[in-house]
């Protein structure tokens, strides 16, 4: 759903002249050396956008943006990036094809100005036009995985350890395999098989930046340190090596067929209980007498 | 002392002939709805018996009633917390069984059925299902069976006999019944009052009436628990719970209550009672055997010019003061001692009064003779088919000296008025009888006449009602509601539900 360039190149500089656009790039091209550009546009998609979308490399949880100045007008990107959801509303046969392929995800309205979002296209157009794949820089762990970190990474998932931004643990959305008992939540998607659906540079960058509707909501504000990524990380390598079978999880949270017994369980004990409590309820005094007579 | 008025009933049982005519005139007038199909806020049941709802006297089962505990009465369902913690599930409740499923037939296949070699019959069909049923029991199942082994013998009050009494009961020479009209009645604490969490039950300041506000009832059913004569009943259609009314519509205008209008034995009697609310907390409070005695001192003399001085006081009008002095319950009950509360040990201090009544006698078989000679003066009395005790269990709380005075004093007018109409005794074993009841020819005249001779005006003592003062009472402004709606209710008509 974005933008218009052919030949993405990440740290190497590139010649605005050479692309010839618009007023307002030549602009900002003027007040802004062109690599430090490229790195802030870079910056912005990988914070912003990457979540969800590649540059090259397949789609993700939206499509993949290689190529997409050329699909469609500049003047149809500017106005979905704003508001996808308007443009649906109003009836664009194109808005409305992406909505179905993509159901039931929902691209957020994003709130850039045309500045930002020709910039981003800029970007994407230029990337499109090298036939490079969007590689995000910032997407490297701390430090390389040590022992105990998967450990120390299901006591963050589980809240047994708070996060040190205060965000709220992420078994109260998601699972994974061996997250206790009754499994994590089932409002966002079960994360064990997480390295599977996303490439490694993907999961860490989502980590770093949880762009996606909901979580950005919760961790905006409250994002995770370096050392709890490291952590999250090791433990999401090592469900999907103790669950190799796990297929990759479908959009959407399942029924657990776990809660249903535990559910009919606890039905049948709270019965057994309450007929404990009025055991010596009446239960006909007429009947006892006639019954106790025929005997 | 605290002077309120109480509208007061006796049924003298020893006219009842169990006819019924009572319950139909209620059912009639009151209950011939959807979901009250099952109600009989009067009903007559066959004594000994289970009566309606089965067993409704064994409140060890049912719970219904105060208890003392630590010197205060409280109810037996439980206190407040137990009776909070039980609201969505009361465990004590009779169940549809216990009353009967209410049924009708289907006529119409009397006369739809198709030409057959049989009779079409009429199947008996459920009035809350719709359904065919197979009928196992009804409101008087155990109608006239004395020594029926099932409703009979499980007759709760029969605990009271020693094992030998209670086989003699059933032996067949002295099997014997009487009857027991029961409506609501109308006690001065009356248990379910106290136990409505919605406090939608209350007692009508004006002549004591308990009266459920169909408007506030919540349907909790707490009070069908409470009561222990089982006379609150729960409307499985609206939701809500019913009693009977005493039908106070026809007494603001005048007329006695339905079933006492109806009653061919002339049986009922109903008048006003002024009693010292402030003794109540005391009466409920004595030894079972002592409650009579304890409820008899609440009720105050209407003649005592202190008694009428404080009654003013409290807004108990002039005429209503007058009415109490001409109630022939005052008489039964207070100045006679011949009425007794049913089931005094349940302590609501019911307001409905019985006179016991005088039972066949044991008759002794000599050489294949039956013999029925009298050798002692109350020997009918005392030889009754029916001990004592259970009369006793019934109408006093165990004391038998109340009901052997009420029987004695029965027997002693009969032989009074034998000796003047036949002649055949003698005048002073007839005089000595009166003695020994405490009692004399003036006032053996007058029970005579009250019991065999009254009028309708002299059974049913009406005071005036005053709905005119009563509206004041609940409003200053009459004008505003002049042409609104009557001069009746405080309401005004509107439309809709």
């Amino acid at each position: 759903m974005i933008s218009n360039f052919s030949s993405p190149s990440v740290s190497a500089g590139f010649s605005i002249a050479l692309t010839c656009l618009g007023a307002a790039m030549l602009l900002l091209a003027a007040t802004l050396p062109a690599s430090a550009q490229s790195q802030a546009a870079a910056d912005m998609f990988e914070k912003r956008c990457y979540s969800c979308h590649n540059i090259g490399g397949g789609d993700k949880k939206g499509p993949d943006l290689k190529g997409v100045t050329g699909r469609q007008r500049t003047a149809w990107l500017h106005e979905f990036i704003k508001s996808p959801a308007a443009l649906n509303r109003k009836g664009d046969p194109a808005a409305a094809d992406l909505f179905k392929k993509f159901a039931p995800e929902v691209m957020s309205d994003q709130d850039m100005t045309d500045e930002e979002i020709t910039t981003l296209l800029t970007f994407i157009e230029d990337l499109s036009k090298k036939n490079e794949q969007f590689i995000p820089a910032g997407a490297k762990l701390s430090r390389p995985i040590a022992a105990g970190d998967s450990e120390a990474g299901l006591r963050l998932f589980t809240g047994k350890t708070a996060l040190s931004g205060g965000g709220a643990s992420c078994m109260a959305c998601h699972n994974i395999s061996g997250a206790g008992l009754l499994g994590g939540g089932t409002l966002g998607p079960d994360l064990t098989a997480a390295n599977v659906k996303y490439r490694d540079p993907e999961l860490i960058s989502i980590l770093q930046n949880p762009n996606f509707p909901t979580m950005n909501s919760v961790f905006a504000t409250h994002p995770l340190n370096d050392e709890e990524i490291v952590q999250l990380f090791a433990l999401f390598q090592n469900a999907k090596l103790a669950n190799p079978a796990v297929p990759a999880p479908t959009a959407g949270p399942s029924i657990e067929p776990r809660f249903l017994l535990i559910g009919f369980a606890a039905t049948v004990m709270a019965i057994a209980c309450l007929n404990l409590l009025w055991r010596k309820r009446l239960r006909g005094v007429r009947l006892l007498i006639v019954r106790r007579r025929r005997q | 002392m605290d002077v309120r008025l109480q509208i007061s009933m006796v049924f003298h049982l020893d006219k009842c002939i169990g006819c019924h005519t009572c319950s139909i005139a209620c059912k009639n007038v009151w209950t011939d709805r959807k979901g009250a199909e099952y109600m009989w806020w009067n009903n007559v049941e066959t004594k000994p018996g289970t009566g309606y709802p089965t067993a409704w006297e064994d409140q060890e089962k049912y719970k219904g009633g105060w208890e003392q505990k630590n010197g205060q009465p409280e109810l037996k369902m439980g206190g407040r917390v137990l009776r909070v913690l039980n609201v969505f599930h009361n465990p004590n409740m009779p169940t549809m069984d216990d009353y009967y499923e209410p049924w009708t037939y289907r006529y119409e296949d009397l006369f739809n059925a198709p030409e057959g070699a049989d009779q079409p019959t009429a199947r008996p069909i459920s009035m809350v299902t719709g359904r065919p049923i197979d009928i196992e029991a009804g409101p008087n199942w155990d109608d006239d069976l004395g020594g029926s082994p099932v409703y009979a013998a499980n007759d709760p009050n029969l605990d009271a006999l020693t094992p030998e009494q209670r086989q003699e009961v059933f032996d067949l020479e002295r099997l014997v019944f009487f009857y027991l009209p029961r409506i609501c009645n109308h006690c001065l604490n009356a248990a379910c009052v106290a136990a409505c969490p919605s406090g939608a039950i209350y007692k009508r300041g004006e002549d004591g009436i308990v009266l459920i506000n169909q408007e506030r009832c919540r349907g909790w059913r707490m009070c069908v628990t409470a009561c222990p004569y089982k006379k609150t009943f729960y409307n499985w259609s609206t939701g809500k719970s019913e009693k009977c009314i005493l039908c106070f519509p026809r007494l603001e205008t005048g007329q006695a209550p339905a079933c006492f209008h109806s009653c061919v034995g002339r049986i009922r009697y109903l008048g006003a009672l002024l009693y010292d609310a402030d003794l109540m907390l005391e009466a409920m409070s004595v030894a079972d055997d002592k409650l009579v005695e304890a409820q008899r001192e609440m009720i105050l003399d209407p003649f005592d010019p202190r008694v009428c001085e404080e009654a003013l006081k409290n807004g108990i009008d002039d005429r209503t003061i007058e009415a109490a002095r001409r109630s022939p319950v005052y008489r039964y009950v207070k100045q006679w001692k011949l009425a007794l509360p049913l089931h005094p040990e349940f302590r609501t201090l019911p307001m409905l009064f019985y006179v016991p009544p005088l039972l066949p006698v044991m008759a002794k078989t000599d050489d294949g003779l039956y013999d029925t000679a009298n050798q002692e003066l109350f020997s009918p009395i005392e030889k009754a088919r029916l001990p004592m005790e259970y009369l006793a269990r019934l109408f006093s709380g165990g004391n038998i000296e109340h009901v052997r005075l009420a029987l004695k004093k029965q027997y002693a007018v009969r032989l009074f008025k034998r000796l003047e109409t036949v002649g055949d005794l003698d005048p002073a074993q007839v005089h000595r009888a009166l003695e020994q009841v405490d009692s004399n020819e003036e006032e053996a005249e007058q029970i005579y006449r009250l019991t065999s001779l009254p009028t309708m005006d002299e059974r049913y003592v009406i005071p005036p009602m005053h709905r005119e003062e009563a509206m004041q009472m609940l409003n200053d402004d009459l004008w505003e509601e002049k042409g609104e709606a009557g001069i009746g209710f405080h309401e005004r008509a509107t439309r809709g539900a």
